[in-house]
């Protein structure tokens, strides 16, 4: 039987065993050049090859042509997600402004007043500020005294924090609404701008360069070939998740705070923050990177203008953390919120983690609970900072903040105590910062037809990746549960061998890493035979559009 | 505070008793690599994170502005002899947070000890270049004892 199987290959074998030519090629006459030109001379360590291997991936992901099929990329390699260090808005532990730098490789200047690009405007935010502050006032008295708030509290939130923040989301509300009306007529760029109530933020990348958690120094201490780069330093996947107030977008980017080469600054220079985050009280989870500005691709306004931010959470934070590590927190919900705004921003322009953004984008920053305001203005110079870029990328983002500043005293008897003409005056004049249109190109790294995959004219194909990418991106749980070894099997199986008569089914036992299976490794949905096309088609799985990486 | 169990006093037994509390704290050395103002305790599993801080607080006067805490799992071995698979105690920590102005160095006690463990190395390597050198010389009159030679 086997030797029949054989016979009928032999043919195929052949093919590869035959001889083409019956005498020698002919030399090309050009093969020749005046100077010998070797090729180049790569390093062959492993630590050169992992290096090569890992660039070609970013290159593949520069490649591709939409934005959503560039975030299925980046989740490639992990079937189950990345074991993100998780940085939320309004969860700050304490000292927390040195790791958010480091994270966001941002040089924070805080200043009193706004820079002096906002003085341009300062004449007619003048103008506006007297015309709407009757205004104001009346909705600060009516929204902090007069409304009562019937609401059901969550679960996971102080019901202080929460009450704070529900109270400031209606002052907010109201005076984006006072202060918009005024502009839309001085204003073009507010009158064509977008509002988003409580948008979902989301930021995901990978800061390199930082100290190796214990866990991984013993598996390194496991492998011979790895005994003598044990301290060598590792990428962490970082997840940020924030829900502002109140966003504000337009169809064109702002002006840049300062020119895109004084990002190269070593003025700007950041001080590096290696210490593993999980013992300064971060903690980290599975889940899938997800880069989302607050609205799905396709939409024309595209660019943020301006965001509040609640400070509820300062409330509820331990009194013994002090009233300065408060401000200082609340600089590093600003550096947060607003590199992780910008950073959805500019992935769907193209750029990832990897690749990084060719142009600087700005963004605006306001913390408030009504009374207390502080305005931050961002501008992000570069995204790449993972385990090759972390020192040798020169760029670093830039923010400019204020302290908290007070826009009234007090509310007594139905009255405003000491209203601050400048907080408000400020407040308009981050309304009135124009955008403009750049004289570049915005999205390098995106196909020339194909930006998004609402362009993709292959219609199986289309709703494919739609499908897989929401799917992706809303992290729900997994239908089978993830792998888990049982603690007995930890005591008797792996730590001590008792029972070695057993067959190895498990996958510890078989050398089976399920955090290191890609996100391809499954079957695809099966096509049962009466839906197969007639007469006999042998496709028994449908197609699968993973993008190659 | 305490929870033990005295012995009820018997005429005479001794008459001073020392009442231990159930609570203490034990300072680690950290992992390598840790910010100077965190510092790592083992506690009793008893103290919550608010004991843990008034602890501190009220007997050593030490400024803390954080605690976390954690119970690590203990370790299981073959008990020695016997085979079967025995648990040590679970552990709790404390990371206690302090001021970020302040830093704290976890003390090196043991730096004489370690020069000891060196000199007692130093003199045994010498008695044993000695005894190599004995045998090097003796090597051709193995039967003869120690005690015989000039």
């Amino acid at each position: 039987m086997h030797l029949v199987k054989f016979h009928r290959n032999l043919p195929k074998f052949k093919f590869w065993t035959k001889r083409r030519y019956s005498h020698a090629l002919l030399t090309d006459e050009n093969e020749y050049t005046e100077a010998p030109e070797y090729p180049p001379i790569l390093d062959m360590s492993l630590q050169g090859r992992k290096l090569r291997e890992r660039q070609i991936v970013h290159e593949k992901i520069q490649k591709l042509n939409t934005v959503e099929e560039k975030q299925i990329a980046l989740n490639m390699p992990r079937y189950y997600g990345w074991k993100c260090v998780m940085l939320n808005e309004d969860k700050i532990p304490y000292n927390a402004l040195p790791l958010v730098k480091c994270y966001t490789r941002t040089h924070f200047i805080p200043s009193s007043s706004l820079p002096d690009v906002y003085s341009e405007t300062a004449s007619l935010a003048d103008l506006v500020v007297k015309q709407t502050k009757s205004l104001i006032e009346d909705i600060i008295i009516l929204e902090s005294e007069a409304v009562k708030h019937n609401y059901v509290a969550e679960q996971e939130k102080p019901e202080e924090q929460q009450k704070e923040d529900m109270i400031t989301k209606n002052i907010v509300k109201q005076i984006n609404r006072i202060i918009c009306n005024k502009l839309s007529d001085k204003a073009s760029h507010i009158l064509s701008s977008q509002a988003d109530y409580e948008p979902r933020h989301e930021a995901f990348w990978f800061v390199g360069g930082l100290d190796v958690p214990h866990t991984v120094r013993n598996q390194r201490k496991k492998h011979k070939w790895l005994r003598d780069q044990l301290e060598e330093p590792i990428d962490r996947p970082v997840q940020y998740i924030g829900t502002p107030l109140l966003t504000l977008r337009s169809n064109l980017p702002l002006k840049p705070l300062l020119p895109y080469v004084e990002a190269t600054n070593p003025d700007f220079k950041v001080p590096k923050f290696s210490f593993v985050p999980e013992s300064v009280g971060y903690h980290t989870q599975h889940r899938h990177g997800t880069n989302i500005p607050g609205f799905w691709t396709g939409d024309c306004d595209e660019f943020g203008l301006l965001s509040y931010h609640g400070r509820g959470h300062i409330s509820v934070r331990n009194p013994s953390f002090g009233l300065e590590d408060n401000v200082e927190a609340l600089h590093s919900q600003a550096l947060k919120a607003s590199f992780g705004w910008l950073l959805g921003q500019a992935n769907y322009q193209g750029f990832t983690t990897y690749n990084d953004i060719t142009y600087p984008l700005v963004t605006q920053t306001i913390i408030t609970n009504g009374k207390l305001w502080s305005f931050y203005v961002y501008q992000m110079n570069t995204i790449a900072m993972h385990n090759e870029q972390m020192d040798e990328n020169p760029k670093h983002n830039i923010c400019f903040g204020t302290k908290p500043l007070q826009l009234y005293d007090t509310i007594e008897n139905g009255q405003v105590k000491g209203f601050n003409e400048e907080v408000l005056k400020m407040l308009v004049q981050l309304y009135l910062n124009a955008p403009e249109e750049r004289d570049h190109e915005m999205k390098p790294f995106l196909g020339k037809e194909e930006q998004i995959i609402a362009d993709i004219e292959d219609d199986e194909k289309r709703r494919w990746l739609e499908s897989r990418y929401k799917h992706l991106v809303s992290n729900r749980p997994k239908h089978y549960l993830m792998p888990e070894i049982y603690l007995w099997e930890r005591i008797y199986k792996i730590k001590h061998n008792t029972r070695f008569f057993e067959a190895k089914r498990r996958f510890f036992e078989r050398d089976i890493n399920p955090f290191k299976r890609r996100l391809d490794e499954h079957l695809p949905p099966y096509i049962p035979k009466v839906l197969r096309p007639y007469p006999r088609c042998r496709k028994k799985f449908e197609n699968t559009y993973y993008p190659k990486v | 505070m305490s929870t033990r169990w005295y012995p009820i006093y018997q005429r005479g037994n001794p008459q001073l008793r020392v009442f231990l509390p159930n609570f203490w704290m034990k300072m680690v050395r950290p992992h390598p690599k840790q910010l100077p103002n965190i510092v790592h305790f083992q506690c009793s599993m008893e103290m919550t994170k608010y004991d843990i801080k008034n602890y501190l607080e009220k007997i050593y006067n030490i400024p803390v502005v954080d605690v976390r805490t954690k119970i690590t799992l203990g370790r299981f071995r073959k008990d020695y002899g016997q085979g079967y698979i025995v648990k040590d105690d679970d552990v709790k920590y404390a990371y206690i947070v302090l001021p970020k102005d302040m830093t704290f160095k976890f003390p090196e006690i043991f730096d004489s000890k370690k020069n000891d463990e060196e000199e007692n190395m130093k003199s045994l390597d010498e008695a044993k270049k000695n005894f190599s050198d004995y045998l090097e010389k003796n090597k051709d009159r193995t039967d003869v004892p120690s005690w015989f030679s000039i």
